[in-house]
Formats: C-alpha cells, structure tokens, sequence
C-alpha cells in the first residue's frame, strides 16, 4: 500500500508561518536591497548593484572583521566554559543532572533585555564588579568594562552559552561509555581517550553548538547596542543603523542580504564536510 | 596457579558479590554463568580493572594486580557490545593499541594484519565499523584485544548479539583461538548451552555467590544443588522420603512409587528432591517386570525433534520430561498421544537433594 504524503495541520501551520514572517520578509529584504533611494531616503524603484558595491569599502569590511573576530572568540570562548558544563551534565545522572539542566535553562525565564541590563548593572561602573573590587583595595578606579568590546564580549558569553552546552551535552549522552573503556583497555591515558576516541565522535555536537552561537552572534544588535553603547559598531547595528538613521534601507538590506549568503555558504560547507568526514574517516 | 581471585568481594548499592575465589589455569577456557544479575559481568569487571574490589585479590602469574590499572594487566576485553571506535576503520580500531604505543610504522602493518589473518578478516581492513556486520564486528572486536598477545582475554558475553546459526559457527572458532594463541579464555555467558560446549572449566553463580566450579561434565552430571541442576539442563524433579537403606542402596518412598538411588555420600535428612535428567529416562512400550524404578504414565505430548523425541508423560502426580533418542528406524514402536507407558531410570543417575525450604 503505497503512503500518500498528506501534510498534517501542524506541517501546515508551520509552513504558512515559515511563509509569512520568515521567507516572504527575507524575499521583501533581498528586494530592497537592488533599490535605489533619493538623496531624502525615500526607497526609488530603480534597480542598482551599487548597495553591493558599497559594502566592499574597507569601512564596512573592517566592520566584517570586527565583527567575525567578536563572534569567533565568543563562539571560542563558548566552548570552552560550554564543554566541562556539558561533560558535567552527561555523566552525572539523576537529580544532579536535572538540577543541572534546570540551572542551565533558569535565566531564560526572565527577558533577554531584563538579562542584558542585568550585566550592565553587573559590570557598570558603579556595578557590583567594581564595587567590590574598589573596596578590596585592588582598584583605585573603576574598571572600564561597560561600553568597550570586553563589555559586549561577556553579553554575547552570558546569553549564547547554554546553546553550546545543549548540543555537546546531547552528543555526549549518546556516546556510548563502553567506547572510553575500550580504549582505557587498550592503552589509552585520559587524555588520549578523550582526544582520540570522545571528540572524533561527538565533533558533530561541537560543530552544531558553535554554529548555534556564532550565526546569532553575527546579526547581534541589542547586546552591542546596550553594553557597547553604539560606541562599538558591529554588523548588527550597523545594519539596523542603516535602516533607521541614516534611512538607507537599499544599503542596510544589502548589509543583510550579504550576510545571509555567508551564513548561507558556513551551512553549506559545514554540511559538506560532515559528510565526507562520514565516508573517509 | 595462572590467574587467581583470592576472595574477591564487590559491593555497590544493593548488590554484593559475595567473597569469591577461583583458580584459572594458562590457556583454559573458563566460563562464567549464571543468570543476569548474579554477579558474573562483575567479576569479569574486576579481573579487566574497571572495577575496584571492596575486598580481596586478583593474581595473575603471581603479581597481584588488583589495583593495576586495565592497561597495565596484560588482560585484554572483547566488550559486549564489542565497542568497536565508529570513528576508525577495522585496521585503526586494531591497531588502536598500537598507535598508542608508537610502534613502527612496517611492523604495525605487519603485526595488525597478522592479528586480521588470525580471525580471517583481512579482506574487510579499509572498512568502517558501523558497516559491519554483527559476525564481522565480533572478529573485529577479537582482534583488537588479542594484537597485544594478552594473558588473559576476557569476553563478555560476546555472542549474545549474533543470530543463531552464526552463533554456533562462533563458538567453534572461539575455542579453537584459544587453543591457537594460548591466552587463557575467560568467557561470561547467560547460554548455559554455550558454557556447556566452549569451556574446559566454569563457575555457575547466582545472586553475587558461586555455587560451583568444575567441568561442564561434573556440573551436568553432579549438580551440587537443584538451582544448579535445572540452571544447567532440564530435570524433573520428584518429592521423596527416604525409607530404608539396603547394602549401598537408598529406597525412596513417593506418591509416584518407590524408587531405589545409589547413596551418594552426602548426609540427606529424611525429605529429599529426586532429580532426574530426562535423557537418562527410558520409555518402555510394555510393563517390564524385571525394572526396578517403575511409573506408569501417559504420552501427554510429544515433540519430534529429528536426533531425538521429546515426550512429557503425564502420570498419576504429575507430568515428567522424557527425551528418546531416535537411535534406529522403525526398531521402535511410534507412540501418539495418550498411549499408555512406563517409565524407568537406572538407581545411578538418579540425583538427591535435601528438599528446599524455600521456592
């Protein structure tokens, strides 16, 4: 009896809003960016590649760098406090496991500009970072931290760790122990077993997590925005700066629209390499 | 003595393995049986060095190696799941071992595909392991423990995964690799089957104790208690009151009959368990009146399994397994059922136990 493939109401459902508020809006963007605008910002409906152009100045392409330089080391950095968080989690078991995962999720009961101004508070110059440290003496002038990179580096940190955590600690509980035995029985120290046997077969729980991060990292505003105090320009806020500033939504949507393809092309090649990782490893 | 457990003891949680000591010869194949819980994984765990000991030793050529760390015991473990790295090939997950020992790279290729040949599996060396099949995993598995020639290789429960027939083929090979490279085999099995036919020598456990150790004929033939004479074959078992004893002889008095059995030496009070093997039962067409050990009974049903038949004869109290062997064609009389029969076994291989309080 052959299956007829009829889409759930619940397939359905998600595909109209996929449509709607994804795929028609990002279509509208594309759009925009091949428009022209008169000197006033009012959009003209002449079509131009020089958006495109624009965005080549070594201006904006420092910005990329800036921009991809912030959310590498984020991403990094991610990783490496997400990993022991998720090595934790996935072998330890029963309560403490929940009671982990439970910590880990908490914070995103509270709104992400609420946890945003929670580290301005933190690390303000009368925040509590400083306060404590001018009292212990080990300071005599508060730390500049709030509106520099460090600042919107430790937001990006803060906010983006438990999608790295999520994936590795996924991959980590599928990894079957008998494995790391295995290995132990044949010669192998700690550290070779986790070199040469745990990260050959999670690296796809690695990957994922450090692209959960870093794409959303890419587009950030609100936290360049409000810890960098739009002293900082990244790719975020420069695209939304383009948009609602200096009202040039061609070159803003350009912005976006190159972006995309770059994330678009990181997908891309991620998936590639999974795969022949498969055949030859 | 080669491997030896000096009153090994293990406790976690509500399981205790009970202090347990064993003595393994170089080159035996000894197997661990006993039905899942008992404690026979752990032993295996401890010998591997995944496990500490709560108490006691383990020997191996008369180092204590107890607190040894896995690698350092030269006693290698075929996992049972075989555990074999998804990540490599058939030849890297062999020479895993190697590579870590930074062995040259001539004499790597060598010793790996000599160790490939040894399971006959050299054509499947660029392979990936999940691609495998369970047969194929298994010699991987073998190979990767045994390219270090260790002392001790341990199985854990290494056929269970396979489908029957491949099963069988296996076990054949198994022992015959451990007469071929020398390495004292110690097997972990549920298949008291399997047991029966690979070892030289088992251990039956039960509930973290060893009931007995010995070779799978004195087992069989010897059980020393009735968990152990139904764990390793079928029986049935008669209700009994010892009456009298004539020169050598036990005269039993049951609601089937009275019965005579060889006294075996071992005190017995005066209620006792008849344990008989169905095999060393013998179906008689017509009452014979020179058999001692006589019950009448009727065919209830019976299943002709080729080599041979097996019956269950319901009697008066209850219903007892005969197997007939299909010796030679048409000698015999076919039964169906609800024939009327007699039953007989020789005084010899009637086993006695003292009844049980409990189950």
């Amino acid at each position: 009896m052959k299956r007829k493939t009829v889409l759930g109401p619940a397939t359905l459902f998600f595909l109209i809003w996929l449509l709607l508020l994804t795929a028609i809006p990002a279509l509208l963007i594309l759009a925009v960016s091949f428009l022209s605008r008169s000197p006033q910002g009012e959009l003209l409906y002449e079509a131009t590649l020089s958006n495109y152009a624009r965005c080549f100045h070594w201006l904006y392409i420092r910005v990329l760098f800036k921009t991809l330089g912030l959310a590498g080391s984020a991403t990094l950095t991610c990783l490496l406090v997400g990993f022991p968080v998720a090595y934790f989690l996935a072998r330890s078991a029963g309560w403490l496991r929940q009671l982990g995962l439970i910590l880990l999720f908490i914070p995103f009961w509270t709104n992400f500009i609420l946890r945003v101004y929670g580290i301005v508070s933190l690390v303000g110059n009368h925040g509590l970072l400083n306060q404590l440290l001018l009292k212990s003496g080990l300071i005599s002038e508060p730390l500049q931290i709030l509106y520099t990179p460090i600042g919107v580096y430790l937001g990006l940190l803060y906010n983006y760790l438990p999608f790295v955590v999520v994936p590795i600690f996924s991959a980590l509980e599928k990894f079957d122990n008998a494995l790391r035995e295995a290995a132990y029985d044949l010669g192998a120290s700690r550290i070779q077993t986790f070199l040469r046997v745990v990260l050959p077969n999670i690296k796809e729980g690695v990957l994922i997590g450090s692209l959960f991060v870093f794409i959303p990292m890419l587009g950030e505003y609100v936290i360049p925005d409000l810890l960098g105090g739009a002293k900082q320009i990244y790719l975020g806020n420069l695209m939304v700066s383009q948009f609602f500033t200096a009202q040039d939504w061609p070159f803003g949507a350009a912005i976006a629209g190159l972006l995309s393809l770059f994330l678009i092309l990181t997908i891309l090649l991620q998936n590639k390499w999974q795969k022949t990782g498969v055949q030859h490893a | 003595m080669f491997l030896q457990l000096e009153s090994l003891s293990k406790t976690f949680g509500s399981f205790r393995l009970e202090p347990f000591s064993l003595q393994v010869l170089q080159g035996e194949f000894f197997s661990l049986l006993g039905p899942s819980g008992c404690g026979k994984t752990t032993v295996l765990r401890l010998i591997g060095g995944f496990e500490w000991p709560t108490a006691g030793k383990v020997l191996l050529d008369g180092q204590d190696i107890t607190a040894l760390a896995p690698h350092k015991r030269n006693i290698h473990t075929v996992f049972q799941r075989y555990a074999l790295f998804p990540h490599l090939n058939v030849f890297e997950n062999v020479a895993f071992s190697l590579r870590l020992q930074k062995v040259a790279k001539h004499a790597l290729q060598e010793r790996v595909l000599r160790t490939l040949q040894l399971v006959q599996i050299e054509d499947l060396q660029h392979r990936r392991t999940p691609q495998l099949s369970g047969g194929q995993m298994q010699r991987v598995a073998l190979a990767r423990a045994l390219i270090n020639e260790p002392k001790v290789l341990l199985l854990d429960e290494p056929l269970s995964a396979l489908d029957p027939e491949l099963r069988m083929r296996m076990r054949e090979e198994l022992k015959a690799l451990c007469k071929k490279v020398g390495s004292t085999f110690l097997f972990v099995t549920h298949d008291q089957e399997e047991a029966l036919q690979l070892s030289d020598r088992m251990a039956l456990m039960k509930d973290g104790k060893c009931l007995q150790i010995g070779t799978p004929k004195a087992i069989y033939e010897d059980p020393v208690d009735p968990f152990v004479a139904r764990f390793i074959g079928p029986v049935n078992e008669i209700r009994c009151s010892i009456g009298d004893e004539q020169n050598g002889a036990l005269l039993l008095v049951s609601e089937l009959g009275n019965f005579k059995a060889k006294k075996n030496g071992v005190a017995l009070p005066k209620e006792v368990t008849l344990v008989l093997r169905p095999e060393k039962m013998r179906l008689l067409r017509q009452r014979s009146s020179t058999q001692e050990n006589l019950v009448e009974g009727e065919v209830q049903e019976l299943s002709y399994l080729g080599s041979r038949t097996e019956y269950n004869v319901k009697t008066r109290q209850q219903t007892l397994k005969v197997f007939e062997q299909e010796l030679e064609r048409s000698k015999k009389r076919n039964l169906n059922v609800g024939d009327r029969i007699f039953l007989t076994w020789k005084p010899d291989d009637a086993i006695l136990f003292a009844k049980e309080c409990t189950t």
